[in-house]
């Protein structure tokens, strides 16, 4: 790695924790209860640059690469999960339109992605994890596209400006355009109340009879499917680096209160039940960690990588409910307790299990990847 | 406009030992940052460079090259260029030798309109570099500004926090302005300028590359003499309860400070 590239990394991860530590963590327990970024968060996070930092610089952003961007969110998500899955929503459709967008495309969009927060959505009421059950669609009228469906569940849903969508342009055809909530036709449906990740908005697009020039065109006719899976990789490198900070801050919140805390007359550090929770909840995050940025580190290099990102999500959500478990046992009635963190980091990992592919999915992928070699 | 600001690197924590030859602080093997309060100067800076298109702010440092590392941090900011100082003659000097260098750097640098401070270094906590170099520069110096605005053509107007008193002072540029906290709230480098901050120059001078009297560099160069640092012991003493109405208490409150002497 060329000196000025470690330096300017380092740099970056320096600027990220101060940020972190002054802006992000402190709200981390009120936009929980609130179901909601604080005013001006948002904003704050935009003027700053973070919606930039893997956009390249031609397009004005900062072209940090794909472990930098990955290890970014699990400093950023030490200090509050939302956040982190808000960036990482955002980065996997740039990711997309990096990949597919025609230079046209690109340019049209990309210099934007600095100021406006992208999303990519797929689901509907009538498919999640199987595409071809959705009923969006895209007509093709004259030289327009006629854009028609309802999607849900859409990560930064109502706060993100630009969306990635996925529809049917023939009946076993999936396609992606892309759309703007400032188009005739585009409205915002309801917010979903989720248990975790309470920060991050996740809701409903409504599209009715948006027009579209040919140009906004994702790839070509029939590439949904692909980019769609594209996008659930990129999404799932991320995904791990966000559950490595969710496990470290459960870690965190462990050894400093064993540190503090006896049982009897013991210090809850010299226990072995102790020894055993913290252990094992050091090496679930060590792995998870291990794994995000394998992918990454793959990705980085033009390898394929689909397996190693679904091993970082599959692996590591998991890995953070259950280290968050022995976090509130360590904790007892405190872990139990609103007023502490932990119950609600378990509520944050839990929804990575689901979110951009379930784990029972995410294990048959990485055993068909088996089987194949 | 030509803008200078003078940082420090300083230990990023407060887990520091003394030296026990120097008695000056061992910074040796410590992670370094830049000190907090130089990041109100070069906000300073950067806030005047917003508001004009002649704005050229160049930041300098004296001390081992890992304090380059502070110095890109600030180009990060949106500073315009480095010069880091760094030569073993260098080593020990204590802000009367820091001083000296730093105004021939200055000199050297060249047309500085202004040149900031923070108002001290949050390590050693002197405040002196500042006005020592006012001092060798022959320069009008403002300490402690808390408000700052360029009032005329070759004019600077702050208004100056101390203690128990304001005052607005006007100075003829050049001059040396050492800014405290309530200032500004330092901008974060944003990930973009962090890239672009290393295709901007950043120079080292050495020794031979400045203009300097060799007697006053260095541990030589430096009349200061720390004979001893230490933290001191925490003096425990019986607390006396004030008891009774408010007036009563405030009674009591007197004659002990009388019978202390101490009003």
């Amino acid at each position: 790695m060329p000196a000025t590239t470690a330096a300017a990394e380092k740099l970056l991860l320096q600027m990220v924790d101060d940020y972190t530590q002054r802006e992000i963590s402190p709200y981390d327990m009120s936009m929980d209860a609130a179901q909601d970024f604080p005013k001006g968060f948002v904003e704050k996070l935009t003027k700053t640059g973070f919606l930039g930092i893997m956009l390249p610089q031609e397009f004005g952003g900062a072209g940090f690469g794909p472990e930098v961007t990955a290890t970014v969110l699990n400093h950023i998500a030490r200090g509050n999960a939302s956040t982190a899955v808000t960036l990482e929503g955002h980065f996997k459709t740039i990711d997309q339109i990096l990949k597919y967008g025609t230079p046209a495309l690109q340019q049209a969009l990309l210099p934007t992605a600095n100021d406006r927060i992208f999303a990519f959505s797929m689901t509907e009421a009538s498919g999640g994890s199987n595409p071809m059950g959705i009923s969006s669609t895209a007509t093709r009228e004259g030289d327009h596209w006629v854009i028609n469906g309802d999607k849900i569940m859409i990560t930064n849903g109502g706060l993100a400006q630009v969306y990635c969508v996925l529809v049917k342009t023939a009946p076993a055809e999936l396609s992606v355009f892309v759309v703007d909530q400032d188009m005739p036709g585009f409205s915002f449906g309801k917010r979903e109340d989720f248990i975790g990740l309470r920060g991050t908005p996740v809701g409903e697009i409504v599209m009715d009879h948006i027009v579209v020039d040919n140009d906004h065109l994702l790839g070509k006719l029939g590439d949904g499917g692909v980019i769609g899976d594209s996008a659930h990789d990129d999404a799932r490198i991320l995904m791990g680096a966000v559950l490595t900070g969710i496990m470290e801050h459960e870690l965190k919140i462990s050894t400093d209160y064993a540190k503090e805390r006896k049982a009897g007359n013991t210090p809850l550090t010299d226990l072995q039940v102790t020894h055993r929770k913290v252990a094992d909840m050091a090496m679930r995050k060590e792995t998870t960690k291990l794994l995000y940025q394998r992918a990454a580190q793959l990705k980085a290099a033009g390898q394929p990588y689909s397996e190693e990102a679904a091993m970082a999500k599959a692996h590591g959500s998991r890995a953070a409910v259950s280290a968050g478990d022995d976090a509130l046992q360590i904790l007892a009635g405190y872990g139990y307790s609103r007023e502490y963190p932990v119950e609600h980091l378990i509520r944050d990992a839990r929804a990575m299990e689901i979110a951009e592919g379930t784990v029972e999915k995410m294990r048959s992928a990485i055993a068909k990847a088996e089987f194949t070699k | 406009m030509k803008i200078v600001v003078c940082l420090k690197q300083v230990p990023e924590t407060n887990d520091v030992t003394i030296d026990p030859v120097t008695h000056n602080l061992d910074r040796r093997g410590l992670a370094g940052v830049m000190n907090p309060f130089d990041k109100n100067a070069i906000e300073l800076a950067l806030n005047l460079k917003d508001s004009r298109d002649d704005v050229q702010v160049v930041l300098l440092t004296m001390g081992p090259d890992d304090y380059a590392d502070s110095l890109r941090e600030g180009m990060a900011m949106g500073a315009d260029e480095g010069v880091l100082l760094s030569d073993r003659a260098f080593a020990g000097a204590d802000t009367l030798a820091t001083g000296y260098v730093l105004a021939q750097a200055v000199k050297k640098i060249g047309d500085a309109d202004l040149i900031l401070f923070g108002r001290q270094a949050v390590d050693a906590d002197t405040g002196q570099v500042g006005p020592i170099v006012a001092e060798f520069l022959h320069q009008p110096q403002i300490t402690y500004a808390a408000n700052l605005r360029l009032s005329g053509a070759n004019e600077v107007t702050a208004e100056r926090l101390l203690e128990d008193t304001k005052q607005t002072l006007v100075a003829q540029l050049p001059a040396v302005v050492s800014v405290r906290s309530e200032l500004n709230t330092p901008r974060y480098p944003t990930p973009r300028n962090i890239q672009l901050s290393f295709n901007k120059p950043l120079t080292t001078w050495h020794h031979d590359d400045l203009d300097l009297d060799d007697s006053r560099l260095g541990q030589a160069g430096s009349p200061t003499i720390v004979t001893k640092v230490y933290a001191p012991e925490p003096v425990k003493r019986a607390l006396t309860p004030l008891t009774g109405t408010p007036s009563e208490a405030a009674s009591q409150l007197i004659t002990a400070l009388k019978q202390r002497q101490l009003i």
